[in-house]
């Protein structure tokens, strides 16, 4: 059964194979024993999940309280700009306050968005979302899930909440007639769960204006007095991943309402094509409905426009000669607007009443290059759609004459909406490419949902995989390598190529055993050759906001991160690492047959006898499995270069696969707890004996009885922190993904006699 | 349909294959019908059909029931495909039904006469008139029409409408005319069928026998695809006078409706009931102490106007019309993934409400919705509906008031709705396309480029869209015909859209339809006041299909400002208006009531505290409620009202009397029993308030006596100890409103 989620291949698919693979997996799963069902999935990663408040002015110093998961040992606070920094708080005693630090971000640090990182006793936590704006901000501090409890809010200033479950939050505000109050919610494109509800009421609490569709209030204020806003989640859930942030701000007349930054939808990689101006050079001109009323263009040509009116259509006309050909491409969804734009041309003969129009080409979703997980349960892809309803094609010209392209958004049949613009180009080819990274993910029951969003925090000896996927603008059609720089000391990456004709490659990041706590924030190029021309572009990488335990009830929410910061915690190490036994590149002879052998170090237990781990890289696809033993210290692969028929030159290999390890989280823990209550202990003993010495002094004894009070207490602490430590350490069963440390096999031409 | 010639039918092309004994059986059958030439030719379409019609022999429960008829015999509903019917008698069953040597052998007639055991018993006598059509058709040779035989061009009812007193009667007379001119009394052969058995009966030879309701009943007459309708007034004829002068046109129609059925109104309703009704009617809440008191102590000519707009103004008509429409647009809860789907779908509707969306631009937005759920809440709608045929059938009876059910397997009984129509509008929603989202069980949905066209199942033939009846010019690939739709619904001149739903409403605020059941609008069931209906419907078309403002042209008038105490002659009025009709509060309503005046509230899973049964979003909250499934809460299942129950049953008085639901409101330490029996106030002011609550209006001199006697009577414990003061007080609050919650005052409004 594959494990691992492979380019989808059209053609023949065996039935009776996948029908006993079916028939295997489910009887593995009724006579599993019953430890397996408690078996969880991916080890521990750091997650930074909220800060509260969510951003904060230019030029200020922001305290804010953290949340997250396996947090254990944070020190460092680090933003994807480097304008923007943290200190940890102190108490009155100079000691850092748990979860909380002090942001100070720098006057000249634009207003947008960036992401915050944990370091941790594991590495670098995952990224929340942080806001940088220029109004003043405050934050929700008490409960206001009432008109009697209704937050007072000045207009032009920013409120950092979390809503309440079951419950609406109320914020009231004072605004004069006439005035043009704009109140947006932010939430989604913050990170936040909420699907925002916002309500304007009057002062009585009654609803006047409601918005339910992520959008903001243009609220133009029909009398002097007091208004409320209200703001709850749809379904009324809420808690600490409901949070939001809150804008009142005045706007001039005639000026548009501009919402507050989002994050970029995992779709929006693809665009823009490299040299496309920021501006465009036309905009569409309405009426342009009718053929008749078709907007003339001539090729080349790149404009802008809108799917407004409702059931707009936009028709251009343009002239063309047999045989030309010209990629049509369109942006829109990828702008993060909810289009999805679709077009046709045709070609026009004749004229006036005796036209008649031919279709000619129909352009509609661009998809995406691997499959995509076709609903929130089964994992039968990953949960990253690089695909959009944009679309991008090519028209082939079939004689000369006028044409006429069609464009109109398949979801704006009744939408009445101007912002809903889109950019479209049509060129001639101009063939390039874009990628894509996201974690590898493991293809299981129910995947690895909860451990969607995996932060590059290393394990001391670990090599993780992310998979890159390209988008080929224009037909290009060659090999994309993969490179990743400015990692830190010890952690080294190795790309393993999209081959020409593929949408797919690896990413391999290995730190090694004695390697260091550090961090750095890297970058994964790709490179190619276009027409003969290196040509290099930077590889953004995607992540989702939020685990999620209950995937039949919630969906994931991809997008794409500013920065790819990487990390070794220094004191976690992997379960196991596998290493080839002679170094990292393999030297060959076309038609040989290679044996490469693997050293496994082990630093845990595992379930099962061994792990077949399939082989990846280009041109290796139907080398054999290697099957790795989980309780010996080597493993070899036989490897027929003949029959996988792989030309001279480097090729990249590695081998990837599951297992099941006895993972003890934290048990270095154990060891400080015990210290700590061999200290403790000796401390009440002490005491007792000072006890002894003091007897008769009856005020020194009333005196030390207070210190016997806090020894026995600091005892009893250190009883039940070194109670818990043993606990936490205790052997859990935690699948995850193995990857070998991958290999160049250098393959030399056979010398001829 | 042109009839097939005898020669071109594939039934007959095999007849002739037979061997040698069916040319001798043949020519033994052709010298019968030499012999019978010189009788008038008997039509199997015009004589034949009817004739079996009449009989019953092609409905449902006989020869026409689904998957082969009865006992191996098929014929098509009522007539519909007399070609059928024709090769079914002719050729079925090796040719033993008709028999043309000696006709009355048979077995059609032997069977139909009870000469022969037949299921069905005897239909037709020997003696009878619809035999020896038969039987001399048979013996004619049991021919198919020719292709020029005379066909029916139209079919005439005498007379049309007209006055008939409680328990008169009035003889129908029916003609048919034909294509060569002909015309004959079908009166005998027609079938009779009247709207409202306890008004009127009709007999098989057209006989209308009124009985002693008065009001307006209607006669359904169909002959052979044809339907005509006889309209009655059956007037009381008391006089009528002194009526007050119309508020609008709604009053024109009513009063002038009254005057010709001689059945005088009511008085005008007083403040206070007038208030609770209209609050009830609009926002499905009793009117609070505070309004009560506000209203009644003012003294403006206007108010009644003044407190409409308010109620239209609040948030509770949105939430109250919303429970309304997301009932019968199946917002209906089947997997705990569709919570956010029918949250979105339900707040969308009850926005929509709020910001008073014109009606027309509303079903817009549904028909032709695309999109994601979350982005464009109405595609939820196509989440529930998912089939071409389930998407028209709900639009067409929920915004057309027109069932097109029956049209899908063949043509409609009772209306001109064939299956090219049903398909037709079929048609427009063919082009409808999806795309998995990221939510289980959730598409996306858009216009899926492409002609728009549907295959009728029966004929094969591919169908463009067209709008019952109406052409709908070409519609280009890249056009969504469901747009199209809408603008064909929502034109001024479009004959349905706006009457289903003006009759919709109407029936919300009068109980009864104009057209009763009020998703059944056709020709065969004419509304009681039709001038009314048509001036409602162009007033509605002429605010620009304004809901807000139809609710306020109907509570404005006086005619719903009549009070429900009947006079001495309008008790029996069912559907003049003459007084308003009382009405069991729904589900909902009732249990918000209850809670109001208890002091107390029903929580629901999930939802804020203090949210109302008639804010819930969908039907899931009807399993934790006893009180919402007992009074008969929709499951959002059908598209028609009638899923909600508004009868009584004994399940709703015992729930009522002592269920613990009740126990636990009337007993609630924070309810209004407790506060009262707390206060320091005057038992009168005390037992006023209990009134305003739950009557909107003061209690009477004896209501105040009783209740006051009551509070004072000392109580006991179960050993007959006398409780102390405080126990007592909270005792006798919460009996006086559990007396309260149990009278038709109450519970009806009236």
């Amino acid at each position: 059964m594959p494990i691992f989620v492979r380019e989808s291949q059209p053609g023949f698919r065996p039935v009776v194979p996948v029908l006993l693979v079916a028939a295997a997996f489910l009887a593995s799963v009724w006579f599993a024993p019953s430890t397996s069902l408690a078996q969880s999935v991916g080890l521990p990663t750091p997650r930074l999940l909220t800060t509260i408040p969510m951003g904060g002015p230019q030029g200020s110093h922001v305290d804010i309280t953290i949340s997250g998961e396996n947090l254990d040992g944070a020190d460092e606070l680090l933003f994807s700009d480097r304008r923007i920094s943290a200190t940890r708080k102190l108490d009155s005693l100079g000691k850092p306050v748990p979860n909380q630090y002090t942001v100070n971000i720098a006057a000249d640090c634009p207003v947008g968005l960036y992401e915050a990182h944990l370091m941790t006793r594991l590495g670098i936590s995952s990224s929340r979302v942080f806001s940088v704006g220029t109004l003043p901000e405050v934050t929700q501090t008490q409960p206001n899930t009432s008109l009697a409890t209704a937050k007072e809010l000045q207009v032009n200033s920013v409120c950092n909440a979390v809503v309440t479950v079951r419950a609406a939050d109320h914020y009231v505000f004072e605004a004069r007639k006439g005035q043009r109050i704009a109140v947006d919610c932010a939430s989604r494109g913050i990170d936040s769960k909420l699907e925002a509800v916002l309500v304007i009421a009057d002062a009585t609490g009654r609803d006047l204006l409601v918005e339910r569709r992520m959008g903001a209030i243009d609220f133009a204020v029909p009398e002097d007095g007091r208004y409320v806003i209200k703001v709850h989640e749809l379904t009324y859930q809420g808690g600490p991943a409901y949070y939001y942030r809150l804008t009142l701000r005045e706007l001039p007349p005639d000026v548009p309402l501009v919402r507050h930054p989002s994050t970029n939808g995992v779709s929006s990689y693809s665009w823009p094509p490299v040299g496309l101006a920021a501006k465009p050079a036309t905009f569409e001109r309405e009426p342009n409905n009718d053929r008749a009323a078709a907007q003339k263009i001539s090729l080349p040509c790149e404009l802008a426009g809108s799917f407004f009116p409702a059931d707009d259509s936009d028709i251009f006309e343009f002239e063309a000669k047999k045989g030309e050909e010209w990629w049509v491409e369109i942006a829109s969804e990828r702008l993060g607007l909810p289009t999805d734009p679709s077009a046709f041309v045709e070609v026009v003969t004749g004229s006036g009443a005796e036209e008649k129009v031919t279709e000619v080409v129909e352009f509609t979703d661009i998809p995406s290059p691997v499959k995509v997980s076709s609903n929130g349960y089964a994992y039968d892809g990953p949960p990253y759609n690089a695909g959009s309803p944009d679309f991008l094609g090519k028209l082939v010209i079939p004689q000369d004459g006028v044409y006429r392209l069609h464009l109109t958004d398949l979801f704006g049949g009744t939408r009445n909406d101007p912002r809903n613009v889109y950019r479209l180009v049509i060129r001639k080819a101009q063939p390039d490419f874009a990628v894509v990274a996201w974690p590898l993910h493991m293809e299981l029951r129910n995947g690895d949902r909860a451990a969607l969003s995996k932060p590059l925090a290393l394990r001391r000896g670990a090599t993780v995989a992310m998979e890159v996927v390209a988008f080929r603008r224009d037909g290009f059609d060659g090999d994309i390598d993969l490179v990743m720089e400015g990692l830190p000391e010890g952690v080294s990456a190795q790309g393993l190529k999209i081959p020409a004709g593929k949408n797919r490659g690896l990413l391999l990041v290995s730190a090694s055993a004695t390697a260091v706590r550090s961090v750095a924030f890297a970058s994964i190029t790709a490179k190619g050759k276009v027409q003969g021309e290196p040509v290099s572009h930077p590889c953004r990488v995607a992540t989702v906001a939020w685990p999620i335990p209950d995937s039949w009830g919630e969906i994931p929410a991809p997008r794409l991160s500013a920065d790819v910061p990487v990390s070794v915690g220094g004191i976690d190490t992997a379960p196991i690492t596998i290493a080839p036994s002679a170094g990292r590149v393999i030297e060959a002879k076309v038609g040989e047959k290679l044996t490469i052998a693997y050293t496994q170090t082990r630093r845990s237990e595992f379930s099962g006898a061994s792990a077949p781990l399939r082989p990846v890289g280009a041109g290796f696809e139907s080398a054999p499995t290697l099957e790795v033993p989980l309780t010996a210290d080597g493993s070899q692969v036989v490897i027929d270069l003949a029959a996988l028929k792989l030309p001279p030159g480097d090729h990249q290999l590695a081998f990837v696969g599951y297992a099941v390890a006895k993972y003890r989280h934290e048990p270095e823990q154990i060891d400080l707890a015990k210290l700590a209550q061999q200290q403790a202990e000796k401390d009440v003993a002490n005491l007792a004996e000072e006890a002894k010495r003091l007897a008769g002094d009856a005020a020194a004894l009333e005196a030390l009885a207070v210190k016997q009070k806090a020894a026995a207490a600091a005892l009893a602490a250190t009883n039940e922190q070194f109670k818990r430590a043993t606990e936490t350490a205790q052997p859990r069963d935690i699948v995850d993904i193995l990857v070998t440390e991958p290999i160049s096999v250098r393959i030399q031409p056979t010398e001829s006699k | 349909m042109v009839p097939p010639q005898l020669v071109e039918s594939p039934g007959l092309r095999l007849f002739w294959r037979l061997p040698l004994v069916t040319a001798i059986f043949a020519g033994v059958w052709l010298a019968s019908v030499r012999g019978h030439a010189a009788e008038q030719a008997i039509s199997f379409i015009n004589d034949v059909v009817p004739t079996l019609t009449k009989a019953g022999c092609n409905v449902g429960v006989c020869h026409d029931k689904a998957g082969g008829g009865q006992n191996g015999f098929q014929l098509s509903l009522l007539g519909f495909e007399a070609f059928e019917d024709f090769e079914h008698l002719r050729f079925e069953d090796r040719g033993r039904r008709l028999f043309s040597g000696a006709p009355e052998n048979s077995l059609l007639l032997r069977k139909a006469s009870g000469q022969a055991p037949h299921g069905g018993g005897v239909r037709l006598p020997p003696n009878s008139s619809g035999y020896a059509t038969l039987a001399n058709w048979i013996r004619q040779g049991a021919n198919y029409d020719d292709k020029n035989a005379p066909s029916l061009a139209a079919f005439e009812l005498e007379p049309k409408r007209g006055t008939i007193p409680r328990n008169g009667t009035q003889q129908l007379s029916a003609r048919a005319t034909y294509s060569d001119g002909t015309v004959r009394d079908v009166t005998d052969l027609a079938l009779y069928e009247s709207n409202d058995r306890s008004m009127a009966e009709v007999s098989d030879r057209g006989l209308v026998q009124v009985l002693e309701l008065t009001g307006k009943v209607a006669v359904m007459v169909r002959y052979q695809g044809r339907v005509a309708v006889y309209s009655a007034a059956i007037p009381l004829g008391a006089p009528v006078e002194n009526l007050p002068s119309p508020r609008n046109f709604i009053d024109e129609h009513v009063f002038a409706s009254l005057k010709e059925t001689g059945i005088p109104p009511s008085a005008l309703s007083d403040d206070a009931t007038f208030l609770r009704r209209v609050t009830l009617d609009i926002t499905g809440r009793l009117p609070t102490e505070l309004e009560t008191t506000k209203f009644l102590a003012a003294t403006r000519a206007d108010k009644r106007d003044g407190v409409i707009d308010e109620l239209l103004q609040s948030q509770d008509y949105a939430d109250f019309f919303a429970n309304k429409w997301t009932a019968l647009l199946k917002n209906r809860r089947d997997d705990a993934s569709d919570i956010v789907s029918n949250f979105a779908f339900h707040s969308w509707v009850r926005d929509s409400l709020l910001a008073n969306k014109k009606y027309d631009q509303l079903v817009r937005e549904l028909l032709a919705a695309t999109g994601t759920v979350i982005g464009n809440p109405p595609v939820a709608w196509y989440k529930r509906v998912k089939e071409p045929k389930q998407q028209l059938e709900d639009v067409a009876q929920l915004f057309l008031g027109v069932r097109m059910q029956c049209a899908q397997c063949h043509h409609h009984p009772f209306e001109r709705w064939s299956q090219d129509d049903y398909y037709s509008l079929a048609a427009f929603f063919s082009q409808v396309g999806r795309k998995p989202s990221a939510t289980r069980g959730e598409d996306m949905i858009f216009h899926k480029r492409g002609i728009a066209v549907a295959n009728n199942v029966k004929t094969g033939q591919p169908l463009r869209p067209a709008a019952l009846g109406d052409a709908i010019p070409p519609i280009a690939a890249g056009e969504d015909p469901r747009l199209r739709l809408a603008d064909w619904m929502s034109s001024k001149t479009n004959p349905f859209f706006a009457k289903a739903l003006v009759n919709r409403y109407w029936k919300h605020f009068f109980q009864r339809g104009l057209i009763e059941p009020e998703d059944d609008i056709r020709d065969t069931n004419p509304p009681t006041n039709p001038e009314l209906l048509a001036a409602l419907e162009k007033h509605f078309i002429e605010s620009g299909f304004d809901l807000k403002e139809l609710v306020r042209v109907i509570t404005r008038s006086y005619s719903y400002q009549l009070s429900a105490q009947p006079n001495g002659d309008n008790l029996a009025d069912r559907q003049s208006y003459s007084r308003f009709y009382p009405r069991r509060l729904q589900a909902e309503v009732l249990l918000d009531a209850i809670d109001k005046l208890a002091g107390t509230q029903t929580e629901f899973p999930n939802l804020p505290p203090g949210t109302r049964a008639i804010a819930l979003p969908d039907n899931s909250y009807n399993r934790a409620s006893a009180f919402l499934r007992v009074f008969g809460r929709p499951e959002g299942e059908s598209v028609c009202e009638c899923e909600r129950v508004q009868s009584s049953s004994l399940a709703q008085s015992l729930h009522l009397i002592n269920s613990g639901e009740m126990r636990s409101k009337l007993a609630s330490p924070t309810g209004r029993a407790e506060r009262l029996a707390k206060e320091d106030r005057p038992v009168d002011a005390k037992i006023a308030e209990l009134y305003l609550a739950a009557f909107s209006r003061e209690p009477r001199a004896d209501e105040l006596r009783h209740a006051r006697d009551y509070l004072a009577d000392p109580r006991v414990d179960a050993a007959g100890k006398p409780l102390d003061p405080q126990q007592s007080a909270r005792e006798g609050y919460q009996d006086l409103i559990w007396a309260l919650i149990n009278t038709k005052e109450f519970l009806f409004n009236h």
